[in-house]
């Protein structure tokens, strides 16, 4: 096999549970993003685009549509004769075989898969954040350092700092304290959860922390951990630039509406760094002669003949003659009926809003749904497939998961 | 329909399209914010099965070649067959004689005979459909016809600009009794669309005599001279069609699919239109855009006024400007207040700020590629 100096390992298969309705029957890398990607694509594009070509996909959880979507990896220039990418899921060995238990668990249970390229350096990666990265940067840093291990940095506010994990670094960049979620944060510097190993270490310490057994077999609570305290060099690499974890409702939300304004806080218009995706065979967008469009991203295969402002369509969807969407995303081919009225929702892929009916309503709701701890700051989520009946009015922080 | 070979012949008998066709062949041509014409027949043939398609090409193919790639976006990078661009040989150029499609399939007779299939499905390029041809393989076996030609009742526009125009009646059962070229259309005729299905050995026999006896026209000397000597069969397509023969059947057509049947006619569910895939963003529509009744492709920053438009890809109309009744092609720029009406502006034409432009709907003005005004 061929000498290869990076192999990238993406985590996909987390559950996603705090997206509720959204990950039912899909993993969360494989979750709907801004107007026609998905999750997943940048990472599988950031490794494209930073010339690493052989990346293995851990899938565990509902991994059938995350498996059609990578496909043979085409659309990302990943169909390689050397490399390419891998969908891993777990696998039996003889009589015995598991899940994967923890991060590094999975890594752990493919380390005969990596061992097949005889890499220097592995680069664990994550399926569900959103941000645009040059992987070969960060490896030329772990390269020039000598790192065992680099992990990728960002600043965040003191205020923030508990929700991430929180590094330490002397001047240096060589990083002497690592804290999940700590109470009382000391530093700013978050983990972007990119690490960059160097292979030999990374095998060194898989094995010991498999050996034991009463690890979570976690790269945050135990490799790391376990490699500082041994003194392994460690460095933070730092970055600048768009980064969100988009595990929550309201982050994903967020994340997608970012892309909106006329100068978006996340910019995918950039030749430099495509973010590419597997494409829908739909023929361009229809715009009616009664359709208003303002501050929105519409995708090809929409048919808009309402108002629509500030949101984001996906290929697909349709907005009727009369029917208002305001500060929501619509996933691909939701459909809303005619005089609908969507307001700081989530319409997953396939749902049907029914004439008149209004999701997001402050005042006259018919269909009572208990607020969901799942949905914050207003945000109604309708669930895949879904259809509500014409004129039902239903609120705010709820998901809708059954048809009403 | 494994069983048949597809050939597109790319810019044979092209059309007078002026400025836009300087750097592409008709097959080049695009249609509907996001495709080219060659799409629709290569979707059509893919969505029928067909795995093996070769398109000769004449001139100006670079573009065509750049749009087709290796196939793959067309599920045509196979193996065994796929898609196969023949660029001439130089064999039919020799002369300055005439060359016709005869003089084009002579020299693909490689490729034709070393593909297996038993039929061939034989295009030109100038009709705009999405539809699979089982319908005319199953009518071609049951006549046991030698040729079927695909045709419609649809009425052509222009057709004095046309050479490919061909006129044809039918008896009852189908066989063609009479056909003309370059000729009007009575009643109750049909307009061949250009598409021909045969046994490849037929083709191959036809091919050979004609061109050892210096006869260059498929149409005319193969078919319009042997009506009485070969079964030649009529099928008709009553579905959505459209006629590209002159720059203002681009025009036209194009405008027409901004009507909303006709728009829903041509791409039906479950007979996708495949393309290049280009990677661009969703189009991004701007606080001050005002867009109404348009086709727009993906990657475009609307901001300004458009109207009955259609808009290609990666096209930006800026805060002010206002476009109506016109074909905006592929990364083109239009500044603040420029306005435009009835015009055709190629790819990548840059109209800056405060130019006014306009055409006739029964005359666009056309702006060629890369022109900056």
């Amino acid at each position: 096999m061929r000498h290869n100096d990076c192999v990238a390992m993406i985590l996909a298969g987390g559950q996603g549970s705090r997206l509720g309705a959204l990950t039912n029957q899909l993993a969360k890398p494989a979750v709907p993003f801004g107007g026609k990607y998905r999750i997943i694509d940048f990472a599988l594009s950031n490794c494209a685009n930073s010339g690493i070509s052989t990346v293995g996909v851990l899938t565990q959880y509902q991994p059938l549509e995350l498996n059609t979507y990578i496909g043979t990896g085409q659309p990302w220039d990943l169909d390689r004769i050397n490399g390419g990418v891998y969908v891993l899921p777990p696998y039996m060995t003889g009589k015995t075989g598991e899940w994967y238990k923890g991060t590094a668990n999975a890594i752990y249970q493919n380390e005969r898969f990596i061992e097949q390229f005889s890499p220097d350096n592995v680069l664990i990666l994550s399926g569900d954040h959103i941000y645009k990265m040059d992987y070969r940067r960060m490896l030329s840093f772990h390269q020039k350092s000598g790192a065992a291990l680099t992990i990728a940095v960002f600043s965040v506010p003191l205020s923030e700092a508990s929700r991430y994990g929180i590094l330490s670094a002397d001047e240096n960049g060589r990083i002497y304290d690592f804290t999940e979620k700590p109470k009382n944060p000391t530093s700013t510097l978050a983990s972007m959860g990119v690490y960059i190993f160097d292979w030999k270490a990374l095998h060194k310490y898989l094995n010991e922390d498999e050996a034991n057994p009463s690890s979570s077999n976690d790269f945050g609570k135990d490799i790391i951990p376990a490699m500082l305290a041994d003194g392994c060099p460690i460095y933070a690499y730092s970055f600048s630039g768009y980064w969100k974890d988009v595990g929550t409702i309201s982050s994903l939300y967020e994340a997608n509406m970012d892309l909106l304004g006329d100068n978006p806080v996340l910019n995918l218009d950039d030749d430099e760094w495509k973010i590419y995706c597997r494409h829908t065979k739909r023929p361009s967008q229809y715009i009616g002669s009664n359709a208003e469009l303002k501050n929105c991203c519409v995708a090809d295969g929409c048919v808009v003949d309402g108002t629509i402002e500030h949101s984001l369509l996906f290929s697909g969807a349709v907005v009727e003659e009369g029917a208002v969407v305001t500060d929501s995303i619509l996933f691909p081919g939701a459909h809303v009926c005619k005089g609908a009225k969507i307001d700081h929702a989530m319409l997953a892929g396939g749902t049907v809003i029914g004439e008149g009916a209004v999701i997001g309503a402050d005042k006259g709701v018919t269909a009572m749904l208990a607020e969901s701890p799942l949905c914050d700051g207003g945000i109604t989520l309708v669930a895949e497939n879904v259809e509500v009946s014409a004129g039902t009015i239903i609120g705010r922080n709820v998901v809708v998961s059954a048809s009403v | 329909m494994n069983d048949t070979l597809g050939i597109i012949l790319a810019g044979i008998g092209d059309a007078p399209f002026g400025a836009l066709k300087q750097h592409r062949s008709v097959a080049a041509m695009p249609i509907c914010s996001r495709y080219r014409l060659v799409d629709f027949l290569l979707s059509s043939m893919v969505n029928s099965g067909i795995t093996n398609v070769g398109i000769p090409t004449l001139s100006a193919y670079r573009s065509l070649m750049d749009h087709l790639g290796s196939g793959t976006d067309w599920d045509l990078d196979r193996k065994l067959y796929g898609l196969f661009i023949l660029p001439p040989y130089g064999v039919y150029r020799q002369t300055d004689a005439f060359v016709g499609d005869i003089d084009v399939l002579a020299g693909i007779t490689d490729y034709l005979s070393r593909s297996k299939q038993e039929y061939v499905l034989l295009c030109g390029c100038n009709a705009l459909f999405n539809m699979t041809f089982y319908d005319l393989h199953e009518f071609h076996l049951d006549n046991n016809a030698d040729i079927t030609v695909l045709c419609c009742k649809q009425p052509a526009t222009d057709l004095s600009s046309s050479p490919r125009f061909i006129a044809l009646r039918t008896d009852e059962t189908g066989r063609v009794t009479d056909m003309r070229a370059r000729d009007g259309l009575a009643d109750n005729e049909f307009r061949s669309l250009d598409v021909w299905f045969m046994k490849k050995s037929f083709l191959e026999q036809q091919i050979a005599y004609c061109s050892s006896r210096g006869m260059h026209d498929f149409a005319m000397d193969v078919v319009i001279k042997n009506l009485k000597r070969f079964k030649v069969y009529a099928h008709c397509y009553d579905g959505y069609v459209g006629n590209l023969d002159s720059i203002n059947d681009f025009y036209r057509e194009n405008m027409r699919l901004l009507e909303r049947d006709n728009f829903t006619a041509l791409f039906c569910e479950d007979l996708p239109v495949y393309t290049k895939i280009k990677d661009q963003v969703p189009t991004r529509y701007t606080n001050t855009a005002n867009v109404k009744n348009s086709l727009v492709g993906d990657g475009c920053t609307m901001a300004g006024t458009v109207e009955n438009c259609v808009v290609f890809r990666g096209v930006t109309v800026e805060p002010g400007a206002v476009v109506r009744n016109s074909i905006i092609m592929q990364d083109t720029h239009i500044e603040a207040g420029a306005n435009l009406d009835s015009v055709i502006l190629d790819k990548n034409v840059t109209i800056s700020a405060g130019k006014h432009l306009a055409g006739q709907s029964t005359y666009p003005i056309v702006v060629g590629k890369n022109t900056v005004i």
